[in-house]
């Protein structure tokens, strides 16, 4: 088969992908760049050009700082936290105790409850007067009314629905790692700790990297908890606000889509950036054979 | 160091294990705690774990008031679509991106790629004109048709491919088969378990996905489990019997799937990144 | 325009190579029972036939639960009379509506008919949006001056009628008869005052046991607002030029009422949020808070102060006694597929049946002369005049501008920095007033 008709065969097999990502995907992204140069009126049909003017108000926007840092701080915490915690339970559960796969079914079920369905009960669960947490700690804390707790019950909510999977992941991560070399460590005599210093966490690196990835770009985005745990008359909402929920609210409340608009595009600048860092960091720690 | 015995370690583990765990199970049990709850129950000082006689008035109201029998079918047609389709065009692209050297190929995949990193509500407004235009607002169509492809999936999917052996491909080629059927034949068949890791995966994100179908869609017969229970938030505001009788109600079908296939489940995607 | 064609030939590109699975789909949710003939199926229908009357299925929009089998009894009323025209009445809630009306309106998706409420209206109006019915008032298809207090210069602008009036709404004083009892208290009456009240409500609270004398909720139209009022202070300028956040009187309004939530005569702005504060009145751990006539059916339908409260009048202010009114409208899409249809439907929704039918359910104060009454003696166990004796004391609900649904949408987020306690009073009123000029300023 000589190449001119593989290339009509690779176009052909790439050609849904690419029009849905274009259509779906690449008109939008345009159309955000566009908006954000833009001041729009009536809902958006009437448009007209105002070169970086919604971008000089943001910069002078105090809010539109401390939304950055809020969303920067959450992404802090989160990370971390969950990347910790995964490969935790992952490492626990990768050994022959008894219970394993209850407990893999245990720690995957928040990854199967839908987020709008998890909030709710977090709701209740923090509650002031009636909330179990309150309850079991003997306190009378409003948890979703300080701007630090709040911000605190977040993390805890994001985290709790996330290391299902990412144990999961980690767990195949471990399970790839050949059996042959901790055996030639074992005939070296080498210690418990150490085969997982020198062993398990290089060959797990290429994992973790993918993991803390997909894990950036999406507690970047976080939107859905704030939306549905501390709502928009919260006294702690300027120090949990997000700018994805920042976008929301200029939109889709304020109907102001140019600045919502601007606001978005900031974040897929960072978002750019970010994942650009990661990669050339990879070289650094992860571990390819 | 000190070496602590196995048996030690071992009851350290169990004893994180189970706090942990409880602490993940917490949630659930709460949930259908307080759907059984009067709201007086619900919201009573001092705090009551358990209601006096179940009563099933959140149920009752939360079916009353919403149409939980669409919002199951919704979410299932969508989930489905949302899956078989990305599954299918991202596994043939991936396969393209990784065994077909054409013009462009690499300029083309990080175009795909680079859509990961947009957030999703840069897309809502221009979706929604779209989905006008087309006249598909408040259809169950617009909840899936924008979501047919995932350059998650094919970056995923190229990874697997390009592990492969390419021994098997030449001896088809050699055999005549072109590119689309060596994919069908030959490689798909090789990265099963992959599929089966990105099905699940994508099955998640459709069944969990809460804006667009709020956003698109306002008929409560249109709607989506997720939009419809947030829906019920803003109709009950705080009348937590209902709240929760909706979310236990949204959220157990997939806990029964997840019970019924936990095995496949689990070891799908854990088993799929070991052949990464 | 090019470019435009070339994506939408895209789209049907892919709309066709998904054809089958679309038709698949459509095929089975036709199947399904309660599944209604949609809006392009039944006119194909009708224009293959040439009937004279197409069958047509209308979408009237409106936000109120409670309203809802109200709604529907005038819709089925509607069909008996017009047997080919359906009508769904669908039900978005307040906290989504007019986020889901702001992007239907530019992409011409509009229900029908729908709810209209008299902030939004200037904006849907002046976007022409909404349909003028100018020019059947003139033809005489419907008399506007059959409704009560001026409601339908509420939905006229430059001389434009798009509205037809459906309700009114003012505010009540809704107290908890056996708290009152309990505590020896005679319950509230025309002489009482707002000291009266925040005297009666420190007295009647008992925060160990989650029990509060009134719900001084931030919110502005069953909340704060009156109080302004009723103080001499300004929620906005008579010409809407100005906000009255800041005049003395309005602050000292806010002052008195945010006071309670600290003196522990009120929940506190979070216990709220954990449950509102109608919901707390309703399972009996308030004794008294302001509330809507818009509520009556919802407080009423709770089995634990079932017949244990009742409505007073609001307490006099230093000025005056206040409340606010308003009134909501019917309108219909200008972009719908059966305009005329939903012409007759909206006419209809304005007739003195539906009004009664409104009334009869005591879904709401209708609009119409002389329903009224029946609305009075819908619930006979509770005092339901004080709402209509109020109007002659009610402000207009302050909307009828551009700058209204601007400065509403950001109001409660700083009035919720001060209920939270992060902001002084003082603070927070001034920067209200000032985001409020700022919008007005914008909007000009």
């Amino acid at each position: 088969m000589n190449s001119r008709s593989r290339y009509v065969w690779a176009y052909f097999m790439i050609a849904p992908t690419l029009i849905g990502t274009l259509v779906f995907w690449g008109w939008p992204v345009v159309q955000s760049i566009l908006l954000g140069f833009q001041h729009s009126s009536n809902f958006g049909t009437v448009n007209h050009w105002v070169g970086f003017d919604n971008y000089v108000k943001l910069v002078h926007d105090e809010e539109f700082w401390q939304n950055l840092r809020n969303t920067l701080l959450y992404v802090a915490m989160f990370v971390p936290v969950t990347l910790v915690l995964s490969t935790l339970f992952a490492v626990l559960l990768n050994t022959k105790i008894k219970g394993v796969s209850l407990y893999r079914v245990i720690f995957f079920l928040p990854q199967v409850t839908m987020p709008a369905a998890a909030a709710m009960v977090w709701v209740v669960l923090f509650a002031q007067d009636f909330g179990l947490i309150n309850h079991l700690l003997g306190t009378r804390m409003a948890w979703l009314s300080n701007g630090h707790y709040a911000m605190l019950v977040l993390v805890i909510v994001g985290v709790w629905g996330a290391i299902g999977m990412n144990m999961l992941l980690i767990l195949a991560g471990l399970q790839g790692i050949p059996k042959s070399l901790y055996e030639a460590a074992d005939i070296d005599g080498a210690k418990r700790f150490n085969k997982f210093r020198f062993i398990t966490i290089p060959m797990l690196t290429p994992t973790l990297f993918f993991t803390s990835i997909i894990l950036l770009i999406g507690a970047t985005q976080i939107f859905d908890s704030i939306y549905l745990i501390i709502g928009k008359t919260n006294v702690a909402l300027p120090s949990v606000r997000s700018l994805v929920y920042a976008y929301y609210q200029n939109s889709f409340i304020y109907n102001d889509r140019n600045y919502g608009a601007a606001i978005i595009n900031v974040l897929l600048v960072i978002n750019l950036a970010l994942t650009g860092i990661q990669f050339a960091f990879q070289k650094k720690w992860v571990y390819y054979d | 160091m000190h070496s602590l015995s196995p048996k030690k370690i071992n009851l350290v583990v169990h004893i994180i294990l189970i706090i942990s765990a409880i602490a993940m199970l917490v949630p659930f049990v709460w949930m259908v705690l307080t759907s059984l709850k009067t709201t007086t129950e619900a919201t009573q000082i001092p705090i009551r774990y358990f209601p006096d006689a179940p009563s099933l008035r959140g149920y009752i109201e939360a079916i009353k008031q919403s149409e939980f029998p669409h919002y199951y079918l919704n979410t299932v047609i969508s989930a489905v679509m949302k899956t078989v389709f990305p599954v299918i065009f991202s596994s043939m692209a991936a396969y393209a991106f990784a065994r077909i050297r054409f013009p462009g190929s690499s300029l083309l995949f990080i175009l795909i790629l680079s859509v990961m990193m947009v957030p999703n509500p840069v897309f809502y407004t221009p979706q929604y004109m779209m989905m006008s235009e087309l006249g598909l607002v408040n259809t169950v169509t617009a909840l899936w048709i924008a979501s047919l492809i995932s350059p998650f999936a094919t970056f995923l999917l190229r990874q697997f491919f390009m592990g492969i052996s390419k021994e098997l491909e030449e001896a088809s080629v050699l055999d005549g088969c072109n590119p689309f059927q060596i994919y069908w034949h030959i490689m798909l068949p090789l990265v099963r378990s992959a599929l089966v890791a990105i099905v699940i995966i994508q099955l998640q994100w459709a069944w969990n996905e809460l804006q667009w179908p709020l956003i698109i869609n306002s008929s409560p017969e249109k709607m989506t489990l997720s939009s419809g229970i947030a829906t019920l938030v803003s109709m009950f505001g705080t009348d937590y019997p209902v709240l929760m009788a909706g979310a236990f109600m949204a959220v157990v079908p997939m806990i029964i799937l997840f019970f019924i296939f936990q095995k496949q489940f689990i070891e799908g995607i854990a088993f799929s990144a070991t052949k990464g | 325009m090019v470019k435009r064609n070339k994506f939408s030939f895209t789209l049907a590109l892919v709309m066709m190579v998904l054809s089958l699975v679309t038709a698949a789909c459509s095929s089975n949710s036709n199947n399904t029972p309660n599944n209604k003939p949609d809006n392009s199926a039944s006119s194909n229908a009708g224009e293959a036939t040439e009937a004279p009357k197409k069958n047509v299925t209308l979408t009237y929009a409106i936000w109120d639960k409670i309203q809802q089998p109200a709604m529907e009894a005038i819709a089925t009323e509607f069909t008996a009379q017009n047997p080919n025209i359906k009508v769904k009445v669908e039900v978005i809630p307040w906290g989504d509506y007019w986020t889901k009306m702001s992007a239907a309106a530019p992409a011409g998706t509009l229900p029908d008919v729908f709810w209209m409420h008299g902030g939004q209206f200037v904006t849907y109006a002046t976007g022409k949006f909404i349909e003028p019915i100018t020019s059947k008032v003139e033809a005489g298809e419907i008399d506007l001056n059959n409704y009560a207090a001026n409601l339908a210069s509420i939905y006229t602008l430059n001389g434009e009628n798009y509205g037809i009036p459906k309700d009114f709404d003012t505010i009540g004083l809704a107290y908890n008869k056996e708290l009152f009892d309990q505590a020896g208290i005679p319950y509230p009456d025309d002489t009482w005052t707002y000291a009266k009240l925040a005297e009666v409500a420190k007295q009647l609270s008992q925060p160990d046991k989650g029990i509060y004398g009134f719900g001084a909720k931030m919110d502005t139209q069953t909340g704060y607002w009156n109080d302004i009022l009723a103080n001499g202070g300004k929620i906005i300028s008579d010409d809407m030029s100005k906000s009255g956040y800041d005049d003395p009187a309005s602050i000292e309004a806010l002052q008195a009422r945010y006071q309670m939530t600290v003196d522990g005569a009120s929940p506190t702005h979070q216990q709220m949020t954990d449950m509102e504060a109608t919901e707390m009145f309703k399972s009996g751990k308030l004794a008294m808070i302001f509330d809507g006539s818009w509520r009556i059916s919802d407080i009423d339908s709770s089995d634990i102060i079932k017949g244990k409260w009742d409505w007073a009048k609001l307490p006099m202010g230093k000025a005056k006694r206040a409340n606010i009114i308003n009134g909501l409208g019917n309108v219909m899409s200008a972009s719908g597929k059966n305009k005329e249809e939903a012409w007759q439907f909206l006419k209809f929704l304005g007739s003195q049946k539906a009004a009664e039918i409104t009334a009869e359910m005591g879904a709401a104060i209708p609009a119409f002369n002389g329903t009224q009454d029946a609305w009075l003696t819908s619930r006979p166990h509770l005092n339901l005049k004080v709402f209509t004796e109020q109007v002659a004391d009610a402000t207009p609900y302050p909307s009828g501008s551009m700058a209204y649904p601007v400065w509403f949408a950001k109001e409660p987020e700083i009035m919720s920095q001060v209920w939270g306690g992060a902001l002084s009073v003082e603070e927070g009123a001034k920067k209200v007033a000032e985001m409020m000029n700022q919008a007005i300023a914008d909007t000009k």
